[in-house]
């Protein structure tokens, strides 16, 4: 089904539906097994990392698993077993986004999917896992079916987020040059949780992963010996747990040998505790700048 | 037609693959995994984690696992409301639990037993029959 390609153009407001959503418009359904939409990065924002790239192709797959499910079960922690990151799009770029699902139901989502700036690739996630929960909990199902609706007829306004916050971290003084330590107090107000959740604000893994990113290019710098690197994988990401507004993480990125099938020379291991228990993990990957690895 | 029975031998062939499976899905070491430790209690396995164990089971044995499979096999044809009721196993649902999970200790089943509490039970051998029983059915489909 090809839906209306007109789009709405004045600004939204911020805060629900707003702060922290990623999809303008979704643009084609096919049945169960394809989405297409587009999401315009404001003009005004400073940084648009990967991890909402990723970000929002997981909540183009939420909102065809929604609708799929009467609106009663909503994927919320995920697995991502492999993103590969091609480039990263610029404030003001339009991504076109693409996402396949291998299987829905009221236990889980299987997608994978990629996103696209003026039809050049810039990152494609595999192997996606999302695990459903009970919708209520989160948000207003009447509300989301509406904001659905919205999406998929004509779409809606543009340029509503505002970006969001650096991550505030601190250096524990246990960390060595090839395993950085830091202490992430995640804020305890912030626009997008009113928009993740409005039921139940959770800190946005996607953010966490930003924020384990700062530690993991740090260690790969160190062992580069400060040559230019870019992120070209993150894999093996897992969310264990909800992570509630106000809490201290304990991040950790430890440098560790690539395997002897990856082409990437840098890989860092990331974990994110909170009360003694890991509560996120992931692999981050680099390459030197110019090379294709 | 009641299934044929699982051997030991059968599930210490799997074992090895399930146990690094395991171990590289709850990033702890391989000799954690024993066969009849329990994955939550013993574990610190979330929900999450099972599903993360059952896609990386799915790719190591070129299995299809479809999700929701070990309840499904439990009930077999029981209706719902026999199997459970009000998110509370009866007692006709527990005698299958016991007899399919036949692996798990008779002193784990503690009675009233939630539905959303019988993962608690499952461990490393509850997985091994689990991938048997997708194999076998993917001969059977040939």
């Amino acid at each position: 089904m090809v839906l209306s390609t007109a789009r709405a153009t004045s600004a939204a407001p911020i805060g629900r539906f707003a702060a922290f959503s990623f999809v303008d418009q979704i643009t084609q359904i096919q049945g169960v097994t394809r989405v297409c939409g587009l999401y315009t990065i404001p003009a005004n924002i400073e940084h648009f990392p990967a991890s909402l790239v990723a970000e929002a192709l997981g909540q183009l797959a939420a909102w065809v698993a929604m609708s799929t499910l009467g609106f009663s079960h909503r994927p919320v922690a995920a697995l991502a077993g492999d993103t590969k990151i091609f480039s990263l799009p610029k404030p003001g770029d339009t991504l076109e986004l693409i996402v396949d699902i291998e299987s829905c139901d009221a236990e889980s989502i299987l997608y994978r999917g990629h996103a696209l700036v003026k039809g050049c690739l810039v990152l494609e996630l595999a192997d996606t896992v999302g695990s459903m929960l009970d919708i209520q909990e989160f948000d207003d199902p009447a509300a989301l079916a509406a904001d659905f609706a919205q999406l998929s007829t004509g779409g809606r306004a543009v340029g509503a987020f505002r970006g969001v916050p650096k991550p505030s971290l601190t250096d524990l003084p246990t960390s060595t040059l090839e395993h950085l330590q830091a202490q992430l107090a995640v804020p305890a107000q912030a626009a997008f949780f009113e928009d993740h959740f409005p039921r139940r604000p959770v800190f946005p893994a996607t953010l966490l992963l930003d924020a384990l990113l700062q530690l993991a290019v740090r260690v790969a710098a160190q062992a580069a010996s400060g040559k230019t690197l870019r992120l070209t994988r993150i894999t093996n990401v897992k969310v264990r747990a909800f992570t509630a507004p106000g809490a201290s993480l304990l991040l950790s990125a430890l440098l560790a040998a690539p395997g002897s099938d990856e082409l990437e020379p840098y890989m860092v291991k990331l974990t994110a505790q909170g009360e003694g228990k890991t509560i996120a993990g992931a692999k981050m990957y680099f390459a030197l700048a110019g090379d294709t690895a | 037609m009641a299934e044929a029975v699982i051997t030991k031998e059968e599930i210490m062939a799997v074992f090895p693959t399930v146990q690094k499976t395991m171990a590289d899905a709850l990033g702890c070491d391989v000799d954690d995994i024993k066969l009849d430790v329990s994955l939550i209690e013993g574990l610190d396995a979330e929900s999450i984690d099972f599903l993360d164990m059952v896609f990386r089971l799915e790719r190591a044995f070129k299995i299809k696992v479809p999700r929701g499979k070990i309840i499904e096999d439990v009930r077999g044809d029981m209706a719902v409301t026999d199997f459970e009721q009000g998110g509370v196993v009866t007692d006709k649902g527990v005698a299958r639990l016991r007899e399919y999970l036949s692996e798990i200790d008779e002193s784990r089943f503690k009675l009233p037993m939630r539905v959303d509490h019988i993962a608690r039970l499952y461990t490393p051998e509850t997985f091994c029959k689990l991938v048997i029983r997708a194999q076998r059915a993917s001969q059977a489909a040939g």
